[in-house]
């Protein structure tokens, strides 16, 4: 086994500044959205779109992130990728769970429905399924080694799934209700700010709560080698 | 090659002697086609018949379920599969067999519950029998890979029954859809969409793919 690196320092040295830096930014946000003027076709409802697509945003940024560190871990068998990768998981489902509660708020107001089956909608409800049940696989395996190595590879293969699973929806499923992007000028005069502000406070709230549990993550397992009994 | 051969023979002639999981899966799923035809209101109307592919594709889930779970439990007896692990072999091949065996098997129950669905639900399959088979045995294909993958994960877990359909189902999304699609054509038109086979294709060689490359990580002890 690798020695357990003592209590990831650069994390913990870096929750200070990544903190100040989201409540920099959580403060702007705030400003601007508050500022930002009312969508004249959708009224004030549309303001959730400064939530929704962020947590989006960090929602895909936590999955990549998870992917990516199961990757590394296979390859390398070293526990900082694994430990990262569940951190992230875990940072990410809450941030989808955001996504899927917004969501309907908005489609109600403007779609007229609490739910439509659209493609991203339905991706994106696939993703917080396989990452619940990535959690899940973690929590019912017993050994953190084959822990980490099961969940490596549900990591692994739900990355896969998930183009399979748009490119399945979209060639089947639902009519496509959310605009296909957000190229310059459909957002209004002033709404551009508050947005590119919302996505860097969303980014940076995921970079923030990703390292407290990944430094949490460290110190559980500093725990178990201290205390090898009273170990997972 | 031979590796995969090995496994194949083996795991058919463990279900040949013992009949139980090719039983238990093809009793199952006619218990799950009775249970929709007596939950579908009216008997057989045009509109169950539209949905019978989706509940046939149903109960081959349900059924492949079963049979996937049984197929790593057994190996769990005596060890057996420490004893497979430790073989100098390239596991992607032990991947491959055990896959290519519950494809097998489960392609036996699937037939016969397509004869009594076709009975039960009054659909003409004979005249498309032969295509039915190719979208089946692709959509099963997708199925079993993922699925033997999942399958020496979750029986190495605490509650080894539920973990495999909660790892499963959001994985096989595409593959389903391809399959009831694909399915839903034939018995409408009668001719086989490309669409639909080209995406059970795709779906098929990368999760193939990527099963067999990480399998060796699965089994690793």
């Amino acid at each position: 086994m690798p020695p357990v690196p003592a209590a990831s320092s650069w994390i913990r040295r870096s929750l200070l500044p990544s903190g100040l830096a989201l409540a920099g930014l959580a403060l702007l946000w705030i400003l601007l959205v508050a500022r930002a003027p009312v969508d004249g076709m959708q009224g004030v409802i549309q303001k959730i779109l400064y939530v929704h697509v962020p947590c989006a945003f960090a929602a895909y940024a936590g999955f990549g992130v998870t992917a990516l560190c199961s990757a590394l871990y296979l390859w390398s068998n070293d526990e900082r990728y694994d430990r990262l990768a569940a951190a992230s998981a875990e940072v990410g489902v809450l941030f989808c769970t955001l996504v899927i509660l917004t969501g309907p708020i908005w489609a109600k107001g403007t779609w007229g429905h609490w739910w439509a089956w659209d493609p991203r909608l339905t991706v994106t409800l696939l993703l917080w399924f396989i990452y619940l049940a990535y959690l899940l696989l973690r929590s019912f395996t017993e050994g953190s080694a084959r822990t980490a190595r099961f969940a490596a590879v549900y990591g692994i293969a739900g990355v896969f799934a998930i183009p399979l699973n748009y490119f399945a929806i979209e060639l089947f499923g639902g009519a496509a209700m959310h605009p296909d992007n957000l190229e310059r000028g459909s957002l209004g005069a002033g709404m551009g700010w508050a947005f590119l502000v919302g996505v860097l406070t969303g980014l940076a709230a995921f970079v923030h709560l990703l390292l407290l549990r990944t430094d949490l993550e460290a110190l559980r397992a500093e725990t178990a080698e201290v205390e090898p009994t009273s170990g997972r | 090659m031979s590796v995969l051969l090995a496994i194949l023979w083996k795991d058919l002639v463990t279900e040949w002697r013992s009949r139980d999981r090719i039983a238990a899966m093809l009793l199952f799923s006619l218990l799950v086609v009775m249970v929709f035809h007596f939950s579908l209101p009216g008997g057989v109307t045009k509109q169950t018949q539209a949905s019978a592919p989706g509940l046939l594709w149903i109960a081959y889930v349900f059924a492949a379920l079963l049979g996937l779970n049984r197929s790593f439990s057994i190996e769990l007896e005596n060890d057996a599969l420490a004893g497979i692990a430790l073989s100098p072999v390239d596991r992607g091949w032990i991947f491959l067999g055990k896959t290519a065996a519950n494809w097998a098997i489960l392609g036996a129950a699937q037939a016969i519950t397509a004869c009594v669905f076709a009975l039960v639900f009054d659909l003409a399959l004979a005249a498309v029998a032969l295509r039915l088979a190719l979208v089946v045995g692709l959509g099963s294909l997708g199925l079993c890979s993922v699925g033997t993958l999942f399958a020496a994960v979750a029986v190495r877990t605490r509650f080894r029954e539920v973990m495999l359909p909660l790892l499963l189902l959001p994985l096989l999304v595409p593959v389903l859809l391809g399959a009831v699609r694909a399915t839903t054509g034939l018995i409408e038109t009668g001719a086989l969409a490309w669409a639909p086979v080209q995406l059970l294709l795709v779906t098929d060689a990368i999760y193939l793919i990527v099963s067999f490359l990480v399998f060796d990580y699965v089994l690793d002890e």
